[in-house]
């Protein structure tokens, strides 16, 4: 058996404990397999989403929290100094979101345009959403943004018209890390809740 | 002090890791209110039992909290790490219960219909990682829902099946790597069923 082949199933957890040793223990000598192990692991931590659950009740969260603080208590006796580590994790926020500016998009179906959605997010988490391809909002509706944060309600962000020349919206609010934007059809002025599937949907 | 959680919203998972090594409680609870109910989705998925999801939710959330100081953000993405270790919670507690797995086999449930607490940003992944599923050969999605949602290892699938280990391993490979390419790619068209 070669030990090269184990990748994918130790990504997804699919070995027996002996077969997952010998693996671990190839790894240590084998860059190409850490490098692709990495790769194939975030792929499949990405399966995770496609399960379809209810939410967990609330207690979970409070035990998770309450345990946490009770083991805190006995491990960390001393109070740490907090200046140091505010600025290490300002500067990690900050180089998670220097000038990432990405795509995606997706559209509903019913046209031959393509339609493209850019995201040009600044440092500070500001955004700004480009569309082309996008027909002029229909009369007495508009196109409303939203922003979608992981675990959160869609929010507005704002309204823009549409049209072949394309669309620029600044988007009001920040924009989480892993947050999506959605664009959707509203009744003009927009809504407070989105009553339409989105056509257009963009990820940073 | 203690970083108000208004501003955790704004900071990267790898941000929060790094103050959960630092004992920031805050910093836990926004890890979880991310990455919570994805993590009690897979549980639940792989062990069919809410009690047994529960404790395999905390167990891999205290893990995060205890060995946050030695995740290395340059290996893996927080959240890949996160539900790495809910899943491998979860597997080995499905193996060690033993319990019958035959229903596994079958199709996941279609998505419920929106619900007042249905979460968007959830869905809208839910809803990419199953279209990408959907657009894998038959043999290779099974191998991967097999393996990874229902818990079976690469020998248990190949008895199964009734196909050599060798195949199983390539369907395994082929599917993941296919995948990564599907989830991957920008700006493909999705066909969308459900409103935000």
């Amino acid at each position: 058996m070669d030990v090269h082949d184990l990748t994918a199933a130790y990504a997804l957890d699919a070995l027996g404990p002996d077969e997952a040793q010998a693996y671990q223990e190839h790894l240590g000598q084998c860059e190409q397999c850490r490098a692709q192990l990495a790769e194939l692991n975030e792929t499949a931590a990405t399966l995770a989403f496609g399960a379809v659950a209810p939410p967990p009740p609330p207690r979970l969260r409070e035990s998770i929290l309450a345990a946490a603080a009770a083991e805190r208590s006995n491990v960390v006796p001393l109070r740490r100094r907090n200046w140091a580590p505010r600025a290490l994790i300002l500067v990690a926020a900050a180089a998670a979101c220097v000038a990432v500016g990405f795509t995606v998009a997706a559209l509903r179906p019913g046209g031959t345009t393509r339609v493209t959605a850019a995201l040009v997010l600044a440092a500070d988490r500001t955004a700004t959403l480009q569309v082309t391809g996008l027909a002029h909002a229909p009369t007495q509706k508009t196109y409303e943004a939203w922003i979608i944060p992981p675990g959160g309600k869609a929010r507005p962000a704002g309204l823009f018209a549409g049209g072949t020349a394309g669309s620029s919206l600044k988007l009001s609010g920040k924009l989480p890390p892993h947050a999506v934007v959605a664009v959707t059809i509203e009744p003009a002025g927009g809504d407070s809740v989105a009553t339409t599937a989105p056509v257009v949907v963009a990820r940073t | 002090m203690r970083v108000m959680s208004r501003q955790l919203t704004h900071l990267s998972d790898e941000a929060l890791v790094l103050m959960a090594a630092r004992s920031e409680e805050s910093a836990l609870a926004e890890l979880y209110d991310r990455y919570g109910r994805a993590a009690y989705g897979l549980a639940l998925r792989v062990l069919r039992d809410p009690a047994l999801a529960e404790d395999a939710v905390q167990e891999a959330f205290l893990a995060v909290w205890r060995s946050a100081a030695r995740f290395v953000p340059e290996k893996s993405k927080a959240s890949t790490w996160i539900l790495t270790l809910v899943h491998r919670r979860a597997v080995d507690t499905v193996r060690r219960e033993q319990r019958r797995r035959a229903d596994t086999l079958e199709r996941a449930p279609e998505p419920t219909v929106g619900g007042v607490d249905e979460d968007a940003w959830l869905r809208l992944q839910r809803e990419r990682v199953q279209e990408a599923l959907r657009a894998l050969p038959d043999t290779q999605r099974e191998a991967l829902e097999l393996a990874y949602y229902g818990g079976f290892s690469q020998s248990e699938l190949a008895e199964r099946l009734g196909q050599p280990l060798g195949t199983i391993k390539s369907r395994m490979f082929a599917g993941l790597s296919s995948l990564r390419a599907l989830l991957g790619e920008t700006g493909t068209e999705v066909s969308w069923t459900s409103t935000i």
